[in-house]
């Protein structure tokens, strides 16, 4: 029985674990962290027993909510590609409630020093759970409308999240509000006219009726088509529209921007790949509209922005987002090539960059508790103070460069592939130059790290350089390594990624 | 940067009327809104839900969960603006300026306030228990009901209604509103059904399964009632005492 159930315990333990935080752990903050890693291992777990079921019979999982069949109720849809991205959203929750321990009460009680706020870690983990929940929502729908909501619940959640850090923090968040609000109404209009056009919101039902001649050549369609895409390209700031996103992410909490700094953006790819493939098609996004020679020149750009920006960055977190970007130019480009390798390169992608954005941002934060500062000076003689998350920084680090055999490598293997068979020339370079870019960035960081600064130490008389050791705590240390390590099998282990789970999903009409 | 907004506003109305050109006509029956799924639900919902209000039974039940996640929307609002606006008490009274505050005193205010306040409750249980047959349900009924509370603080004072509710009591109920309706879906899994599929809970009601649906969309409605008042409530009190949930206007 539990075996056909597992789809919607996916989503219904995060939100029922959300509610018990919010009612029963009001007394104890440390009994919220207990009940929020409890949730979240159970709701992996349920993720992994849809991945091995996918896996096993080699079909999609189709859940009818409230019994009622696809059209008229609501559908829950797993297939290959989203049990793969469910598995990682649950994941990095999971890494991310452990690794909260220590940095949620450090920081997320207090205004200032001295004014300590009541109930705030309660309704942070309440957030924290409610957040995964719509996020694990939108992956596993098969309903335009419910996708709505769903983001919806997830963007409440995140304004919540990343609004409670220091400085300007506050308003920082008021323009993401503005700006996911506007994505999700932009959103929202789409899908109406979607519904005026079809009478349907259900993805399987829609892409049916989409496909008639009448629809294809209809420009409410198109219409409806560029709106839903503008919308979600606010939410995953795809150049030029991403300008909440550096400060939002920036003055966050640490724990809320290594939760939502791999999962936002991700996710929103993910719901602009399957509303191309599942509710449009292959064939109307690139033959009857062809805008790929509009949308992969601006994924260019938005690499190429992003990683000049991120050059240009004196604070190490600040510099992450404008890599976050970037690496959001890496997957519409590859979404929108119009070839399997693209769309291989921009699915596993999902995965890679998801998981080496949570190892560089899980580093950063331990840095940052440890030193209390988040400027390139704070990184000096890190490796000496703090040996195992300055390594796990450095491989973070690699794999966003893309050196083998860590994941970034394969990702952008693919997307080169894609680029040069689809003949997008400025692409493969924005690719290949924003590799270089992540080069320079990550050996300065390295040399910083590596080198103690020789100037005091001639001052002091200090030629050892007798740093004490202060490595993080092992609530930190432990997700961070075994993200560190997922990245290496997620390199290693591609073949079988790739051909397991990413090629059964490759949409028809795609070479 | 002004203008340059006003160009994108208007060639995004110029795009949205364009689009408007191969729409149906308006109020078209054989448009495919009103022939695709819209002709199941007209037909269908009496006999399948036994709720005469079709509007009722597509939202609480054909399309529960959207509605579900609703109702969970209103609590996360509530949970973040509590959040971001809660502030401890001032310490030192004395260095403020004191809160604007009402004394509270105008006896044909509270007169007034007392006598309606009643009838409002009255009347949001009506809309909520009669969602089933007219225009109504949780929502509104919640709303209307929450807004009693909060005319009851106006006539009188924040801290009266405070001290009668805590924050913590507001917060219990509030998160209960959105447990019951998540926890009738759930039950429906133990007893065998999908999540949120009503009819399954015939076995505890001892009623017929077109009936169970019945009695289950009037508990979730209850417990989005429930939700909608007490984070109304929250709302006005966080905002009203400007994040000290003590006193206010």
């Amino acid at each position: 029985m539990i075996q056909s159930q597992l789809p919607i315990l996916i989503i219904a333990i995060p939100l029922l674990m959300a509610l018990a935080i919010s009612l029963f752990g009001r007394k104890s903050d440390i009994l919220c962290f207990y009940l929020l890693v409890l949730g979240m291992a159970a709701t992996f777990a349920a993720a992994l027993g849809t991945l091995s079921q996918v896996l096993s019979t080699g079909e999609s999982i189709h859940y009818y909510l409230g019994g009622w069949s696809a059209p008229h109720g609501i559908e829950l849809v797993i297939d290959h590609l989203s049990s793969m991205v469910l598995c990682m959203i649950s994941g990095v929750a999971l890494l991310v409630g452990v690794y909260s321990k220590r940095t949620v009460p450090a920081e997320v009680p207090f205004r200032t020093e001295h004014e300590k706020i009541p109930q705030r870690v309660p309704n942070y983990y309440t957030l924290y759970s409610l957040l995964i929940a719509g996020l694990l929502a939108i992956t596993a729908t098969g309903d335009a409308f419910n996708l709505y909501v769903s983001l919806e619940i997830a963007a409440l959640a995140s304004y919540g999240l990343l609004a409670l850090g220091q400085g300007r923090a506050y308003f920082a968040t008021f323009k993401y509000l503005i700006m996911g609000t506007i994505g999700a109404s932009f959103y929202l209009l789409g899908v109406g006219y979607l519904y005026i056009k079809t009478g349907s919101l259900n993805m399987g039902d829609l892409q049916g009726i989409l496909a008639q001649a009448a629809m294809q050549h209809s420009t409410s369609i198109t219409i409806a088509f560029a709106m839903i895409m503008v919308g979600i390209w606010v939410k995953m700031a795809f150049f030029p529209l991403h300008g909440w996103l550096p400060n939002a992410y920036t003055l966050a909490p640490n724990t809320s921007s290594c939760l939502i700094a791999p999962l936002m953006t991700k996710v929103s790819v993910y719901m602009m790949i399957r509303l191309m493939f599942s509710v449009f098609s292959a064939n109307y996004v690139f033959v009857t509209l062809g805008w790929q020679n509009l949308v992969v020149p601006m994924a260019a750009v938005a690499i190429i922005f992003g990683s000049i920006s991120a050059l240009g960055q004196k604070n190490l977190k600040r510099m992450l987002t404008y890599i976050i970007i970037a690496e959001v130019g890496y997957m519409v480009g590859g979404a929108w090539l119009g070839n399997a390798n693209g769309y291989i390169g921009a699915v596993y992608h999902i995965l890679a960059d998801g998981m080496m954005t949570l190892c560089v941002f899980m580093a950063l934060g331990a840095i940052i508790y440890k030193t209390g500062d988040s400027s390139l000076e704070s990184m000096r003689g890190i490796f000496r103070k703090m040996p195992i998350t300055a390594a796990i920084f450095v491989l973070g680090g690699f794999a966003m460069i893309g050196i083998p055999p860590t994941c970034g490598f394969f990702s952008k293997w693919y997307l080169v592939t894609g680029a040069y068979e689809a003949g997008q020339w400025f692409f493969l370079g924005a690719l290949l130059f924003s590799s270089l870019i992540n080069a320079i960035i990550f050996f300065r960081i390295i040399e910083t790290g590596f080198f103690p600064d020789f100037n005091r130490e001639k001052e002091s008389g200090h030629h050892e350089g007798k740093v004490a050791m202060a490595e993080a705590p092992l609530s930190m240390l432990l997700p961070m390594v075994i993200t560190a390590l997922s990245l290496l099998l997620i390199g290693l282990y591609s073949k079988d990624i790739i051909n397991g789970l990413i090629r059964p999903s490759i949409p028809p009409g795609l070479l | 940067m002004k203008i340059i907004a006003l160009l994108v506003s208007v060639a995004l109305g110029v795009i949205l009327l364009v689009a408007t050109n191969d729409l149906p006509e308006w109020g078209d029956p054989q448009s495919p809104a009103s022939t695709h799924l819209s002709r199941y639900y007209i037909e269908n919902s009496m006999e399948q839900t036994s709720v005469p209000n079709f509007v009722t039974a597509v939202l609480a039940d054909y399309r529960g969960y959207d509605t579900m996640f609703e109702t969970a929307v209103i609590f996360c609002a509530g949970i973040t603006v509590l959040t971001i606006l809660r502030r401890s008490h001032r310490r030192k009274k004395k260095d403020v300026q004191p809160r604007p505050c009402r004394e509270g005193q105008d006896i044909i205010l509270k007169s007034a306030a007392r006598l309606i306040a009643p009838m409002m409750q009255l009347f949001a249980l009506y809309v909520l228990a009669h969602g089933h047959h007219s225009p109504g349900g949780g929502f509104q009924g919640g709303v209307i009901s929450g807004a009693s509370f909060i005319l009851l603080s106006i006539a009188y004072d924040l801290e009266m209604l405070l001290s009668r509710l805590k924050e913590r009591t507001i917060m219990f109920f509030s998160g209960l509103g959105v447990l019951i309706y998540a926890g009738i879906g759930a039950i429906c899994l133990l007893l065998g059904g999908n999540f949120l599929n009503y009819s399954s809970w015939s076995k505890i009601l001892q009623v017929s399964e077109v009936e169970a649906r019945s009695h289950g969309m009037l508990g979730i409605e209850i417990g989005v009632f429930i939700t909608v008042t007490f984070i109304m409530i929250s709302l006005y009190a966080d905002l009203a005492s400007g994040g000290e949930m003590d006193e206010g206007l």
